[in-house]
């Protein structure tokens, strides 16, 4: 399921570094761009589209801020599955506490080193993803049921 | 075997350049499956330690159920050349009838074996030794892969070591410093960092951070487990900093074991980050005294001064770890006539915060005495001519006596800054300054001028931290902030008034401020 994660975020440099990073770490996971916040609803609830396991939410951006966000999606149960993982430089522990009381799942620190920021990125895929049932990259695959592929 | 040499030259090709493992199976595997009389190509990733199969993947007959430990039970236990192997009932009920294995094993990293299912068409020595092949572009691809992320994680906590000594450096308040290096931390290095700090022999948890938040939310519910995890151990260590061990710091880890990060640098980030939490915290108690020690040279409270109003504030200038030398007070001699005093002592630290309690205590008790302001602010100067001291005071007395229904100022200055009358229907202007700073004239020069102030006025004194202080655009406040200000203020009570005055200003010096008002009712 994660392996389509939807990127929210407004900066072309951290698009360009996050498609570059988990395009080197995770090559199996698809990206999708928005550019704010308003767009998240609206492609979530698209049927037409098959749904992120995953997002990755950055929290100032113009328009519909990243905490609006995080509430909107945690208030349809429909999304409960979803990750919400804030990626975030501020230092600001307030906002950090803002966003779990919100739903989030992870607030995630984004380096300014490019390998750091690789590294971030794919501990929090490889953790999230380890945590969904018939994910191939678990360590150990889950008793009984095939984790293989053909 | 044309068609296998330029498999096997394609195969060298694509397998030195995979960036994952998860790549190597499609990648390996199917070659091998396009051989004569090959029913199935299995292939095993086991675990670094132990018996475990980490990973099953498979071309032709699917390795799944019961399958998997029969293979299991077929595959080679160490590394070596393609052994043949006969195929017992169940396979050969599925059409194998020898199977063809081989093992590679790598130091630190999960060793792989794949293993050839034959039909009886099959040629197990033109297999084996095609598998042979296969094992080594394999065991290269697996180098290779271990070789990068070796790098890779050295390159990660190389900078996670330097950036996570900027961030706690770039800050000096305690409770920052701890939640950085968490912060940090996760999930670069670890999945969960708690910091403990001792208080009074125990550890207490000051700071936590996790990549799934409400699982740490769940623990943090449980204070016996949260306790637990302050014991030291493998993950959890001790911040030492000074000789001395301040705290813990715990990891948490939800990852192979492979991939958690030598004991080496966990100890180097612990060292680090007990260095900056002693820092912050060392920093913060200096400050502390110095607030302590300025709320010393300043009093307690002002006096009561029948027909006025006064306030007074102290603003520390921007992180400064010195007591700075701003003093102020008020005496009421026993005939109402009412003496302000302001100064400035230049420099700061322990001598200047003695010299300004020597200065404030030696202008109020003179005055209260009954001196006049001139006589005081000699005898002060003569004071420090005789120590001998090179610092210099700014000082100035306001006496204010009783006159019609409010008071006549004398403004008596040794080289401060010049008041301000606010007066109570509107409007606001700055009296003289003026005389020499204390300290260095053998006979000292004051500015003298006479002020009145009506009922609802008010005086307004201050040190030059105020005038002086510089906005954002680099402007001196007295050149335009100050009027603002005080249009902004008319009519605010008397402590507002100094407290928005103080904060109008962006500090950069200490600010003293008192304010006297004339009360509506004497």
């Amino acid at each position: 399921m994660t392996d389509l994660v939807l990127v929210v975020e407004d900066s072309d440099e951290d698009i360009e570094a996050i498609a570059r990073a988990i395009g080197r770490s995770h090559p199996e996971v698809r990206l999708e761009f928005l550019r704010s916040g308003n767009g998240v609803l609206p492609r979530l609830n698209d049927t037409g589209q098959a749904r992120p396991g995953l997002v990755l939410l950055d929290l100032n951006m113009p328009g519909e801020g990243g905490l609006d966000v995080i509430r909107r999606v945690r208030a349809d149960a429909v999304f409960e599955a979803l990750r919400v993982v804030v990626f975030t430089s501020s230092e600001n522990q307030a906002e950090a506490e803002a966003c779990y009381a919100a739903g989030a799942d992870s607030y995630i620190y984004k380096p300014i080193n490019f390998a750091l920021f690789q590294s971030v990125l794919a501990q929090t895929l490889d953790y999230w993803r380890s945590r969904e049932p018939n994910v191939t990259q678990m360590v150990v695959p889950p008793p009984g049921e095939s984790s293989a592929q053909a | 075997m044309t068609e296998w040499s330029a498999a096997l030259h394609r195969l060298w090709s694509a397998a030195v350049v995979i960036s994952s493992r998860e790549q190597l199976a499609e990648l390996v595997l199917p070659p091998l499956q396009e051989l004569p009389g090959v029913r199935a190509v299995w292939g095993l990733r086991h675990a670094v330690q132990g018996d475990t199969v980490l990973a099953y993947r498979w071309k032709g007959l699917p390795l799944t159920g019961d399958l998997r430990d029969l293979v299991e039970r077929l595959a080679p236990g160490e590394a070596g050349p393609a052994r043949v192997i006969g195929a017992g009932d169940e396979l050969r009920e599925q059409g194998v009838t020898r199977v063809v294995a081989a093992r590679f094993d790598q130091p630190g990293e999960a060793g792989g074996t794949i293993l050839v299912a034959l039909d009886d068409t099959g040629d197990a020595a033109l297999v084996g030794r095609c598998l042979e092949q296969v094992i080594e572009v394999t065991h290269e691809a697996v180098r290779r892969l271990s070789e990068a992320r070796v790098d890779q994680e050295q390159q990660v906590r190389d900078a996670l070591l330097a950036e996570a000594s900027l961030q706690m450096d770039a800050v000096l308040d305690t409770e920052q410093t701890m939640y950085r290096v968490p912060r940090m931390a996760v999930p670069a290095i670890a999945e969960g960092c708690l910091v403990f700090v001792y208080e009074d022999g125990k550890p207490v948890l000051r700071s936590a951070v996790h990549v799934d938040m409400r699982l740490l939310g769940r623990l943090l519910h449980d204070p016996d487990a949260v306790q637990s995890l302050a014991e030291p151990g493998e993950h959890a260590l001790e911040l030492r900093a000074r000789g001395r061990v301040i705290g813990m710091l715990v990891f948490l880890f939800d990852r192979p074991a492979g991939r958690i990060p030598p004991p080496a640098f966990l100890r180097d980030l612990a060292a680090r980050a007990a260095l900056a939490i002693d820092n912050s915290t060392l920093y913060e108690q200096r400050r502390q005294e110095v607030a302590r020690m300025q709320q010393h040279l300043l009093p307690t409270r002002l006096p009561r001064a029948g027909g006025l109003e006064l306030a007074a504030s102290y603003t520390v200038g921007d992180r400064v770890l010195e007591v700075g030398g701003d003093f102020y007070d008020v005496v009421v001699r026993d005939d109402g006539v009412v003496a302000a005093v302001i100064g400035d002592v230049c420099g700061r630290g322990v001598d200047a915060a003695a010299l300004t309690g020597m200065a404030r205590h030696t202008l109020t008790a003179l005055l209260q005495e009954g001196l006049s302001p001139e006589r005081a602010l000699t005898r002060l100067n003569a004071r420090l001519r005789l120590d001998g001291s090179w610092r210099f005071i700014t000082a100035a007395v306001a006496l204010l006596r009783p006159h019609d229904d409010g008071y006549a100022v004398q403004w008596t200055s040794a080289g401060h800054p010049a008041p301000v009358v606010m007066r109570g229907a509107g409007g606001a202007s700055r009296g003289s300054g003026g005389g020499v700073p204390l300290g260095v004239l053998d006979s000292p020069q004051f500015g003298s001028s006479t002020l009145r102030l009506s009922r609802h006025d008010t005086l307004v004194m201050f040190t030059d931290g105020l005038t002086e202080s510089r906005d954002g655009d680099g402007q001196m406040f007295e050149q335009d902030g100050l009027a603002r200000a005080l249009d902004r203020l008319g009519g605010v009570p008397v402590q507002t008034l100094v407290d928005e005055l103080s904060t109008s200003a962006e500090a950069s010096d200490d600010i003293a401020l008192l304010a006297l008002r004339v009360r509506a009712e004497p």
